[in-house]
């Protein structure tokens, strides 16, 4: 008897080590943690451009009212970006650590750092649920992931209300985001499914990808506001009314693009619109080069 | 009797134990499929269309000539994109050139992809009516000649072995919360790779954008589906290597929707001057 004790002592710790599923953090299936530098494009940088995003009227109406100007009130001068918006505009360095309890000092998830006004993300992957619909938004929102086999697959709530693109293309506070990392070796492709029945009329994703760079060093992020009045008169709030932006048709002129279809909706995301396009007026174009102001 | 009855839970127990650990290592005395199809992480088959959400107009109208913004082009590169001459193309039997691996994937339009035989995955795109053929195995293509499509050599990837600490990212917890090492993960494909080389020159962009016969397109395919409206996504990641043309590698990806049927299939010709 006293000797059978400690094999069925090692028998039963067998069983459970056989059985990651037990444990509260599930070890990760691949290591994602480092610097991560990143090979980002920076589309939809025009006013008017809403090509390919699935918006619906609400959305194209607030879009269509922001004024570039609103980036230089006080409020918005060091205002982040949500980290799904702010991993694929700027110069997006990335760093992911592991996340620790502050007190116990054990794992929970993992943390994203990136450099540009310096937000950060914990995923945490230790079974907590997502708080209360009430709970305060915030610019990164709260994260709760999953392994699902080698890609960390986690899903975003609590978003405070921000944009899709940098010109304006809003995302509602109830806009939820999955999100799935993917390792490729030295290379890291993140997908985004933007769900957002306030403003999109499907789910819009979007990927972009970071290679390994153990040497990266990303430098802090100083951000100065300067008082109220000095750039944009104060108590102005810039903004176009409805049906009053002189600039919406910059963007679709100067590229041969027909108007309706920088408008953006989920039509306009498919090829059979290639033919639909060839139906539509086009503004003449005052020159093929407009490109070469970016370029 | 006690003491049997002990020998009898030991036993079930030991069973049990092992049972679990050759499950949760994916049955490591099993031998592996034979067949790349039988092995497959995932079910890639059947019809697919391009969701043009990025770089729209690059790839839904023919951009200016010129414009080859956030593609580390080199100054050959410069020179080359600077010459294209679409009428030329399509007149000398070059109108294919955006239709070739690198561009393929890129055009808008709608794939289906079947299994040719259990080694090699068929890929057809109706923009351009091209066929790009996945071999697994190392078996070598039937011809060595360059092609549109080059020579592409296909693995399910993600079971390889782990790089430094995958699978022992930090500690565990346990679960009364108590740190715990844990045995190491047994790391399961779950993506397409496809590495592709014996290419004919083509472009990366409808807007003549080159590169060269000697480039390298490794390719990334993860298959996903969204919990909230049940579809499916094919999300695929391009890495072009092309020192003749390219400063750096050029990382492009893509997405496409599942679809039920082959409605909508609408096959073209190549087409120098048409963005499909």
């Amino acid at each position: 008897m006293r000797a059978t004790l400690p094999l069925l002592a090692l028998l039963v710790l067998l069983a459970a080590g056989a059985a990651n599923a037990q444990f509260a953090f599930a070890p990760p299936a691949v290591d994602l943690t480092g610097e991560w530098a990143p090979r980002v494009y920076n589309t939809h940088m025009d006013i008017g451009d809403y090509t390919g995003m699935p918006i619906n009227e609400e959305g194209r109406l607030r879009a269509q009212s922001w004024h570039p100007d609103q980036l230089d009130l006080p409020e918005n001068l060091c205002r982040p970006h949500p980290i799904d918006h702010g991993l694929r505009v700027s110069v997006s360095q990335l760093r992911i650590t592991n996340e620790l309890d502050s007190e116990t000092r054990l794992p929970v998830g993992l943390r994203l750092h990136v450099w540009w006004q310096e937000p950060e993300q914990v995923i945490y992957m230790d079974g907590r649920p997502h708080p209360s619909p009430n709970a305060p938004h915030k610019w990164s929102g709260f994260s709760t992931g999953r392994w699902e086999r080698n890609t960390l697959v986690y899903r975003t709530t609590h978003l405070k209300e921000a944009y899709l693109s940098r010109t304006g293309v809003p995302k509602s506070p109830n806009a939820e985001v999955t999100t799935r990392m993917h390792r490729y070796g030295n290379l890291l492709t993140i997908t985004f499914i933007i769900h957002d029945p306030a403003y999109l009329t499907q789910p819009y994703i979007r990927e972009s990808s970071w290679v390994l760079d153990p040497n990266q060093v990303i430098p802090t992020y100083p951000c100065e506001i300067t008082p109220e009045g000095a750039i944009v008169p104060a108590g102005k709030v810039p903004s176009f009314l409805p049906g009053q932006n002189d600039v919406l048709r910059d963007f679709p002129t100067e590229y041969g693009i027909p108007f309706e279809a920088a408008l953006g909706g989920a039509e306009t995301m498919y090829p059979e619109y290639i033919k639909k396009m060839k139906t539509m007026k086009v503004a003449p174009r005052t020159t093929t080069e407009h490109f070469r102001r970016t370029q | 009797m006690a003491r049997r009855g002990i020998l009898l839970v030991a036993a079930v127990a030991l069973l049990l134990s092992v049972h679990i650990a050759g499950q949760g290592r994916g049955g490591a005395q099993n031998a592996p499929p034979a067949t790349a199809r039988a092995a497959a992480a995932f079910d890639i088959t059947g019809y697919w269309v391009s969701e043009v959400t990025e770089k729209w107009r690059y790839r839904m109208l023919v951009p200016d000539k010129g414009d080859y913004q956030m593609v580390p082009l080199n100054p050959e590169g410069r020179k080359v994109a600077a010459a294209w001459d679409p009428a030329r193309d399509q007149t000398s039997g070059e109108a294919c050139r955006s239709y070739g691996a690198v561009g393929l994937l890129q055009v808008p339009g709608r794939l289906h992809i079947t299994w040719q035989d259990d080694n090699t995955l068929r890929l057809d795109a109706d923009s351009g009516t091209q066929t790009r053929l996945f071999r697994f195995g190392g078996s070598p293509p039937p011809s060595a000649e360059v092609s549109w499509q080059g020579s592409s050599a296909a693995m399910w990837g993600g079971g390889e072995p782990r790089d430094r600490r995958d699978g022992f990212g930090g500690p565990a917890q346990d679960p009364t919360g108590r740190l715990a090492v844990v045995p190491a993960q047994r790391k399961e494909s779950d993506y397409l790779k496809v590495t592709t080389t014996r290419m004919r020159p083509g472009y990366l962009q409808k807007n003549g954008i080159p590169y060269s016969g000697n480039a390298l397109l490794e390719e990334y395919f993860d298959l996903f589906s969204d919990p909230y409206t049940k579809n499916t996504w094919v999300v695929l990641t391009q890495v072009v290597t092309d020192p003749q043309y390219l400063i750096e590698p050029l990382i492009m990806h893509a997405h496409f929707k599942k679809l039920p049927d082959a409605a909508g299939w609408d096959p073209t010709p190549c087409r120098a001057d048409e963005p499909r």
